[in-house]
This record gives structure tokens, C-alpha cells and sequence, in this order.
């Protein structure tokens, strides 16, 4: 029998009883959506404290701030290591800060900018990493700069100043020493963009991002390593000086970079990344290990809402279990007539355990919808009673219930098992109907 | 040969437990059924002849026997075995026609072909081939209910005929039916018998049936009274 066929023999048998069938039905939704519904609310909360948890952060970047010393023989992170975190599957882009090591004065128009740090980034690592400017444009020239959101101060309504000076030339008091004397040496940069506002309002940006062509023009100006030279109270004497230049690493030496990120694809990917990070002896830090912590709780919080839910399913049960017993009950004789004529026995079976189990599909098809409904019902109302009844108000976007679709396909599974289960007995029921008996011949 | 049965005897146990009765039904009964020849099972109520069409059918299985049909020994067939070997080779008619009260009798008719899994056209085509047959071709979509007793007898041949069977057992096939429909029945079964060559083993009470049939196997008390010889030549040599 094919199973078109047997489709349709259960649409014929479902339609006897409508009655009994719609209260069946009815039973299966309400479990159904009440078992979604209880772990919605799992589901809601969760996202609404991790997102505050979260905040601005980017979910999906991996600090990495050095090595384990134990097994490498040095802490920093290096070049060949920033290398080794671009060839990492799943890896979108690797930023990191690069601090020059000399006080260097920046003017402008003659007056001196107001800086605290001068840092060399990859501008095509922070683009893809999501990074924004507040005005301006990223660097496309070595000699371009983009200026922390605080540089020029803000004004009255808080926005950064620095939007006015985009495209101003600016100087760049580089200190070496010529001929053993302290000498100054003025690069030209241009600001092309203002850096994002700090994501914390007493936190100020005062640094100054310069690309890896302007350092480079700073070191061959210095000859050390991030532009760092030694200095002195008094002019030093040539050897004093040759020894301290010395213990400064020159320039082309392997740089140590700081603040580096590696930034995931997908918030996902972050734990596979970490992982294979700290196989490496890399000392990992990103905020979804802290989120993980608050995730493992709701996910014991989940189970046990499904689980709770999944009870008013088996409830549910009982009633496809009683519906598919009075089926079969009542079409003992259309059985034995069909086995009588040659049904197969696991024909049977199979179109008892398909009505039970689209009684199953049904339901959850309607306990989905209804569920989906009561969810946006207390979203959109439970605030507003909260705020009437204790006077509190919620935090903005702060969501008691939330559907996510496998919640919807979980629970829709567990209705069909539940169903298909319910209706076993009875299917198993109805092939051992005695033909004979069905007929009511003479024996 | 059709069907033969060897040595079958048949007990039913009744009662309950430590008080149970075994009553023997059949005793040792040898029967052979030629290919395209009417056999009569005759005997009076209790003499065993609905249990003979019962292990025949595979409804029950005999205490002690063997039972080949078509060349094929059926007495150890598994209940599924027993259901793909009875739509294959066997059509029934029964006393109360048993037809399903919720199908049409287009429906009743294809349910074979249902189970057998055939194509829906091919169906359809051969459940109205059989319904005009037998003359219910307006009746197609009348439910059960909505029919006499001689129209539900004649939807229920049509049943027996659609998988085109070798062998069609009728138990009491007149049994609910006036004289009149007894007659179109009996008329429309040695016409079948005549020009398809189905072989027909009918149970019956009623010498007017059985007069039908080539040969008539008379039963008392589960035993055979007396064999009939084969009357006349069996492929279909009766005449209607």
C-alpha cells in the first residue's frame, strides 16, 4: 500500500469522529504550547541579560594578550604569530596595537596637539573587524592618521571636535640624535579620520593611529626599533650615548605587538578559535568564556523548562492514546475486513501510527502558532503591567519570551515521538484483531 | 490441482482454565479442488464446513494436516505471509458481504488494488471495469449503507474478482439474499467459472447452490459423509 494511499485512508478515518479528533487535537496543541512557551521564557531571558552583559563588546573577539612563558621562550605576540592567527579557519581579521615608543609632539598650524599615545594599527584589520570611525575616512596613504575621538576635547553636546580638522596637515616632532647631539625632524601626516567614541563615557581617546608606513618613516629617522631613543639630563657623551643606543633594539628587529584581537566569523566560531588558540599555549581571553558561564545556567534552566513542558505533552498523550484505542475499537470490523481480504498486518500498523501521529503534527502545527502569539502577547504587554504594578520599568529591548525555530522544531518533534508512541499500542492492537471475530462468523 | 488439504483435523479449546473443553471440528479430512471447477461444501450447521473455508483462507491454522494451494504449501505461512499469499490468489464473498460501511462501493471495490499498491489510474479504470460487470456501475460512489443486500452482494463479487484470482471462496455467498438475487448470484458465478476459469469453493446449506457446483463435498460432524464425483468436464464444462 503506498503511502499516499495510506494518507488518505487516515483523512477518511479522522473525519468520523470530528469531535473527538478536535479535542485531541486541541490537548496536543495546549501541551504543545505550553512546553514552548515555559522555555521561551528560558530563551528570552537569557538573551536579554547576556545582551546587557555584552554590551557594545564585539561577541566575537578573542584577546590574546601573549604566550605561556612556561613553554615558549618568549611572552610577546610577534609577527609570525599574527601570521598564524590569519591561517586559522574561521578567522575574519586579526587587529592589534603597536605602541612607538617616543613622546613625539604633533603640531599643528604651529600649536601642539593635546596627545597621550601614539599607536601603530592595521587599518584593513580593523575595517574587517567591524572597527568604525566617527567621522572621516579610513587611511590610504602611509602618511595619513586617524586621531582618537578626545584629541581635540569634545563640544557642549559631547561630539568630538575632531571632525573639523579632517584633511589638516599636521607635524610630527621626531627626536634622534645626529652626531650625537639631540636633534628634532618633522614628518607631514594628514587627518583623514576620527576614531570611534569610547564605548565607556569616563574612558578618553586621546591617542593618535598611525599606519604602518608612517612608523616605518619614524624608525628610519631613529634607527630603533618603534622609534624609541634613549634621553638624557645632560648631552651625553659619545660613548654613554653609543651604550644606551645599544640596549635599544634597532630598527627591523622583530616587533612585540599588544592589544591584539583575533576576531571569530560568527559568535560561534569564537569557541573553536579559543580552543585551538590555547592548545597552541596562547593565553586566550573573549567575552564569550564569560558569556559560556551564564550560558551553561540557562542551558540547565532550558532543559528544565522543556522537561517541565514536555510533561504537558505526555498529559497530552493520554488522550491520543484513549482517541487511537476507540479507533480501533470502533473499526475492529473494517480491519478485519481488510485483513481478510490480504492487508498486510504491518499495513495496519502503519496507518494507525501515521492517524496518531498526524493527530501529533496537527497539534503542534497549532500549539506553534498559538505559542508564537502568546509570545509576542507578553512582550508586549508584560512591561507595561510590570510598570503599572510595581512601578519599575524594564530595561529598553528587554524581551520575557523569546521563539527561537528549533524551539519551535524540538518541541514539534517531541509532540510526533509523544504521539507516534501514544499510538503504538493501540496500532499493535488493532493488527492482532482476530478476523474471525471482526467478521462475527460461525465458527 | 487447486487446492488440496491432507489429513486436516481442526479442535477448538472453550472454557476457562482448568476447565477447558477441546472440542474436535474437523477429523482427518482429505479434499482436493481441481483448477477451474465449482466445489460445493455442504453440511448443516456445526458439521465444520465454515471452518474447512477458514483453514483454507488462512483465518485459522489446522491442529494437524497440511494444506497446499497453487503448488504452494501454506500450512506454515506467517500471518503476513498468509495476508500477501490471500491477495494474490484468493477473492472472497461472504454471507454479510462485508463491505466497509465508510468507503463508497468504488472504494470497497479498489481496496485490493489499494493494498496491492497498484496505480491510482489503473485503478480506477479497473474497479469501473468490474463495477459495469456486474452491473453496479451507477452505484460507484452509494455507500454500503445506501444499497439492498443483492447490490452489496454484487459490489462485494466485484471486490473478489478485482485482483483477478485464480481461486474465489464464498462462504454462504446467498445466504442474505431473495430468490431473485440468489439467482442473478448463482448465474453470475458459473458465468465467471465459465469464461474466466476461476476456481469457486462455496460453503452452503442450500442445494439449490450446490447444484451449481461439479462436484459437492457433504460434511457431518467435521467428517466427509460421502464424496460426489466430479459431474461433467471441469475447465468451464458445466454451462450456464
Amino acid at each position: 500500500m503506498k503511502l499516499g494511499d495510506q494518507l488518505q485512508f487516515v483523512r477518511q478515518n479522522m473525519k468520523r469522529n470530528k469531535t473527538r479528533l478536535f479535542m485531541t487535537i486541541l490537548a496536543t496543541a495546549m501541551g504543545c504550547a505550553f512546553l514552548i512557551v515555559l522555555a521561551s521564557v528560558g530563551f528570552g531571558v537569557q538573551k536579554s541579560i547576556v545582551d546587557r552583559i555584552v554590551g557594545d563588546r564585539l561577541v566575537t573577539s578573542i584577546e590574546v594578550p601573549g604566550k605561556d612563558r612556561d613553554v615558549n621562550d618568549n611572552q610577546g605576540i610577534h609577527s609570525e604569530d599574527i601570521q598564524y592567527f590569519h591561517s586559522i579557519p574561521k578567522v575574519k581579521a586579526v587587529t592589534f596595537k603597536y605602541w612607538v615608543n617616543q613622546p613625539i609632539v604633533i603640531k599643528a598650524n604651529g600649536a601642539v596637539i593635546d596627545n597621550d599615545r601614539m599607536l601603530m594599527v592595521d587599518f584593513n584589520a580593523e575595517q574587517q573587524s567591524g572597527t568604525t570611525l566617527s567621522a572621516g575616512r579610513w587611511p590610504e596613504k602611509d602618511n595619513e592618521i586617524v586621531v582618537g575621538y578626545n584629541v581635540f576635547g569634545v563640544n557642549d553636546e559631547g561630539v568630538s571636535k575632531a571632525a573639523d580638522r579632517l584633511e589638516q596637515v599636521v607635524k610630527l616632532h621626531v627626536d634622534h640624535y645626529d652626531g650625537g647631539k639631540l636633534a628634532t625632524k618633522e614628518l607631514d601626516a594628514v587627518i583623514v579620520g576620527v576614531w570611534n567614541e569610547p564605548k565607556r563615557e569616563w574612558i578618553e581617546d586621546k591617542a593618535i593611529y598611525i599606519g604602518e608606513g608612517l612608523i616605518g618613516q619614524i624608525e628610519a629617522v631613529t634607527g630603533t626599533l618603534a622609534g624609541e631613543i634613549p634621553y638624557f639630563d645632560e648631552t651625553p657623551d659619545p660613548k654613554q650615548l653609543e651604550q644606551r643606543l645599544s640596549e635599544i633594539p634597532k630598527a627591523g628587529e622583530p616587533r612585540q605587538f599588544g592589544g591584539v584581537t583575533v576576531v571569530a566569523d560568527k559568535a560561534s566560531d569564537v569557541k573553536g578559535i579559543s580552543d585551538t588558540l590555547r592548545e597552541k599555549s596562547y593565553y586566550v581571553y573573549s567575552v564569550a568564556d564569560e558569556v559560556s558561564q551564564i550560558n551553561v545556567f540557562f542551558l540547565i534552566l532550558k532543559i528544565g523548562l522543556i522537561f517541565v513542558g514536555a510533561i504537558a505533552v505526555l498529559i497530552a498523550s493520554i488522550g491520543i492514546f484513549n482517541t487511537m484505542t476507540m479507533a480501533v475499537t470502533e473499526r475492529a470490523q473494517d480491519i478485519g475486513i481488510m485483513k481478510a481480504i490480504g492487508a498486510h498486518p504491518s499495513v495496519i500498523k502503519r496507518v494507525f501510527l501515521l492517524e496518531s501521529a498526524m493527530i501529533g503534527i496537527i497539534g503542534a502545527v497549532f500549539g506553534t502558532v498559538v505559542a508564537y502569539g502568546i509570545s509576542v502577547a507578553v512582550n508586549a504587554g508584560l512591561p507595561a503591567l510590570v510598570s503599572m504594578a510595581m512601578g519599575e520599568k524594564l530595561p529598553e529591548g528587554f524581551r520575557f519570551s523569546i521563539i527561537p525555530a528549533y524551539l519551535a522544531l524540538l518541541a514539534c518533534s517531541i509532540s510526533l515521538v509523544v504521539a507516534m508512541l501514544s499510538g503504538y499500542r493501540p496500532a499493535k492492537r488493532a493488527t492482532a484483531i482476530d478476523v474471525l471475530s471482526a467478521l462475527r462468523r460461525d465458527i | 490441482m487447486m487446492i488440496q488439504m491432507s489429513g486436516i483435523s481442526h479442535q477448538f479449546t472453550i472454557g476457562k482454565r482448568a476447565k477447558e473443553k477441546v472440542v474436535p471440528v474437523l477429523k482427518n479430512i482429505h479434499l482436493q479442488v481441481e483448477k477451474g471447477e465449482i466445489m460445493a461444501i455442504v453440511g448443516r450447521s456445526g458439521s465444520g464446513k465454515s471452518t474447512l473455508l477458514n483453514l483454507m483462507s488462512g483465518y485459522i491454522r489446522p491442529t494437524e494436516g497440511r494444506i497446499v494451494v497453487a503448488g504452494q504449501d501454506v500450512t506454515g505461512l506467517t500471518e503476513g505471509q498468509w495476508a500477501d499469499f490471500r491477495l494474490a490468489n484468493y477473492g472472497f464473498i461472504f454471507q454479510s458481504f462485508q463491505l466497509i460501511p465508510g468507503l463508497t462501493a468504488a472504494e470497497n471495490v479498489e481496496l485490493p488494488l489499494v493494498l496491492k499498491g497498484v496505480d491510482k489510474a489503473l485503478r480506477k479504470r479497473r474497479t469501473e471495469e468490474l463495477l459495469e460487470q456486474v452491473g453496479m456501475a451507477e452505484y460507484m460512489t452509494h455507500y454500503p449503507g445506501e444499497l439492498s443486500g443483492g447490490q452489496q452482494q454484487r459490489v462485494s463479487v466485484a471486490r473478489a474478482l478485482v485482483m483477478e484470482p485464480p481461486i474465489v471462496l464464498a462462504d454462504e455467498p446467498t445466504g442474505s439474499l431473495d430468490s431473485e438475487n440468489e439467482k442473478s448470484l448463482l448465474t453470475m458465478i458459473r458465468q465467471l467459472n465459465h469464461e474466466l476459469g476461476i476456481t469457486f469453493v462455496i460453503i452452503t446449506h442450500d442445494e439449490q447452490v450446490a447444484a451449481i457446483a461439479n462436484r459437492t463435498l457433504r460434511l457431518r460432524d467435521g467428517a466427509v459423509q460421502h464424496p460426489v464425483p466430479v459431474s461433467g468436464s471441469v475447465q468451464g464444462g458445466v454451462g450456464i
